[in-house]
């Protein structure tokens, strides 16, 4: 009986698992195998094996690694600071009575509104001569700012966006955990004498813990992958001060047409993710015991 | 040590129409050193009452006095009152050491006093091999001691317990009564204790103030309250199997007082009740505890009702015996010695002690003064 229902559990489960294999793990042993071998799009083929040649050669390329400290900086931003603003509101909502279901739905209007869209509305926004912003700042004697045009400024107008599109899937997360804590703890702190800020310190975050670091961990992991962004807004410039990963590699491959070594380094960048992924795994049951 | 004064306090919640009243004007005071009980069923307004006296609940009508003192408006902390929640609310993240000095951290008390008073307490409580654990690594039993060492360890001028011990299997529960006793008696502070078991109630208190729909209904010594109910909820609510409450019928005949009760009467002398005389021509509760139902007369003041056996609960020191009135009237409990014979479906003559039955206004519910 037992044998029988597995047996209709595949039956079942084959038709997306085919279809998983297809789109999701043939492309990921595909470029494992093609970052072994010399494969260019201007002469594609599995001619010459390489071994870890283009490993090699990507790890100590100037330009692969300044787009992974930039991809850092830019993770290390985003998530640092989406996480203050998203615990903060998370707070402030956790202790709304009234109208709470408005503010979820203000909060997440900006997460359903695809990337794409997300860069071209605020490329628009963010325009030097037509864009509102400056218009507005204009309005108060403020010189037009070159939001995406400018090094440094076109870095951080990216970790703004990027903050503006995804900041609410911190506060959703962060606020479903806040409001599946025991409310007796903070009742005996109370008589115990805690303040705010004591309460806060000694029971929010301590309590939170595992549902802080999942929550940074996805976040994590969606910022590394940071593209569609990135190609609306700068195509990785000026000159290569957005130039993420993802976006790195894109250019590698279909820029450059070295598949090889973009294989390389995409395999490189996963084996990365999957290190956080194996963590978030491991913080996710912590969480359910 | 504390007095804790309630002047017509209420908790209200919501506003306009839809308010509703969980504590209503209510009016008690708790001298300095009471153990008092705080007894109704779930929803009367006990433990709201229990929480606001903590400062956990605004007070929304009234005035709440600690020594004399109005502290309507004081934070929890500032009432120095030590809380036991019914789920111990231990900090889950702190051992249990910790949990025990948190308090006492943020008073700023030194390591050592910390360190000394956490010692005493452990050892009172016999939790000293617990310090270093965490409370998901302890017992129900353990965590309840814990929460009261977490209490104790303050040393505050009350202590405010919100049913600690419904989480316990019935065991545990009479050890952490009869510890609870002696630990009362041992530090002669002030203790408020919300339960809706009335045998905790009439094991534990001092005093006993029985609740219901948010407002007062008795207050007084155990026995006063189980002798002397003010009205059939009392009546009916403290003890197992409770008062039995029988439809009757009160007539003044022959200079004696008499009770029809389903086609059966029982006789008193009008001089050993003449307050109920008022009541003759009238219908009424007469009320009668199950252990005052025997098998044979108790001295002369008996009187004889027919009944048939429905149910026998044999409970070791003691038979549960519920019955009929006649065949089929209405229900009545008795509680008799072990030893009998009952079987099911047979008839049986109790004899009621008529000294000590009660009747009660079926309109008002009140009970009648037999004076």
């Amino acid at each position: 009986m037992e044998r029988r229902d597995r047996r209709f559990g595949w039956m079942l489960s084959a038709p997306g698992l085919l279809l998983l294999g297809a789109v999701v793990l043939f492309p990921i042993v595909w470029a494992g195998l093609t970052s072994f071998f010399d494969y260019t799009l201007l002469m594609p083929g599995y001619d010459s094996f390489v071994g870890i040649g283009n490993y090699r050669m990507a790890a100590g390329q100037g330009e692969f690694l300044h787009s992974a400290w930039i991809t850092l900086l830019f993770v290390v931003a985003v998530v640092a600071i989406q996480f203050v603003i998203g615990m903060v509101v998370a707070l402030a909502l956790n202790d709304a009575r009234r109208g709470k279901s408005v503010y979820y739905l203000i909060l997440l209007c900006p997460l359903l509104i695809n990337p794409v869209v997300v860069g071209l509305m605020w490329r628009m926004i963010l325009h030097p001569t037509l864009g509102i912003v400056n218009w507005l700042l204009g309005t108060v004697g403020i010189a037009p700012v070159n939001w995406l045009g400018a090094p440094d400024m076109a870095f951080w107008t990216v970790v703004l966006v990027d903050i503006w599109h995804q900041v609410s899937f911190m506060v959703v997360l962060l606020l479903a955990g806040l409001s599946a804590l025991p409310t007796e703890p903070y009742e005996a702190a109370r008589c115990d004498g805690a303040t705010a800020f004591q309460r806060f310190w000694h029971i929010t975050l301590p309590l939170m813990r595992p549902v802080i670091i999942v929550t940074l961990l996805i976040r994590m992991i969606f910022a590394i992958k940071t593209y569609d962004i990135i190609y609306i807004m700068t195509r990785g410039g000026p000159g290569v001060a957005t130039d993420l990963i993802s976006y790195f590699i894109y250019r590698r491959a279909f820029v450059s047409l070295d598949l090889g070594q973009a294989c390389a380094m995409a395999v490189m960048l996963l084996v990365v993710i999957a290190g956080m992924t194996a963590m978030l795994w491991r913080a996710m049951r912590q969480v359910g015991e | 040590m504390a007095s804790i004064e309630l002047r017509s306090v209420s908790r209200i919640f919501g506003a306009g129409a839809q308010a509703i009243r969980a504590v209503d004007r209510i009016d008690l005071r708790v001298e300095d050193g009471e153990f008092m009980i705080f007894l109704g069923p779930s929803g009367c307004g006990k433990s709201t009452t229990l929480r606001m006296i903590a400062g956990l609940e605004p007070v929304s009508e009234g005035e709440l006095l600690i020594d004399g003192v109005r502290v309507n408006d004081i934070d929890p902390a500032e009432r120095d009152l030590a809380i036991v929640f019914q789920n111990y609310a231990l900090y889950p993240h702190m051992s249990v050491r910790k949990n025990m000095a948190f308090g006492l951290k943020l008073r700023g008390m030194a390591e050592a006093e910390i360190g000394s008073r956490i010692a005493r307490v452990a050892e009172t409580l016999g939790v000293e091999a617990l310090l270093d654990r965490r409370p998901a690594q302890l017992s129900g039993g353990q965590r309840q001691r814990v929460a009261l060492g977490r209490a104790l360890v303050r040393e505050p001028r009350a202590f405010l317990l919100d049913e600690p011990l419904s989480n316990l299997d019935a065991k545990l529960r009479s050890v952490m009564r009869t510890e609870l006793i002696k630990l009362h008696r041992t530090l002669g502070t002030t203790m408020i204790h919300v339960t809706h078991d009335q045998v905790e109630a009439m094991t534990m208190g001092t005093r006993i103030c029985i609740m219901r729909g948010g407002e007062i209904v008795q207050v007084g010594r155990p026995q006063d309250v189980y002798r002397e109910p003010v009205d059939t909820f009392v009546a009916g609510f403290l003890a197992t199997p409770p008062m039995n409450l029988l439809p009757a019928r009160l007539d003044v005949a022959d200079g004696a007082l008499r009770l029809r009760i389903e086609g059966q009467e029982i006789a008193l002398p009008l001089a050993s009740r003449p307050g109920w005389a008022r009541h003759a021509g009238r219908d009424v509760i007469l009320g009668l505890r199950p252990e005052d139902l025997h098998e044979a007369p108790v001295g002369a003041a008996t009187a004889a009702l027919d009944c048939t056996i429905e149910t026998v609960e044999a409970l070791g020191p003691e038979t549960i015996l519920t019955l009929r009135l006649g065949r089929d009237g209405t229900e009545l409990a008795a509680r008799l010695p072990p030893e009998g014979d009952w079987r099911i479906g047979a008839a049986l003559r109790l004899h009621a002690d008529t000294s000590k039955l009660h009747l009660f206004d079926p309109e008002t519910t009140r009970s009648i003064p037999g004076n």
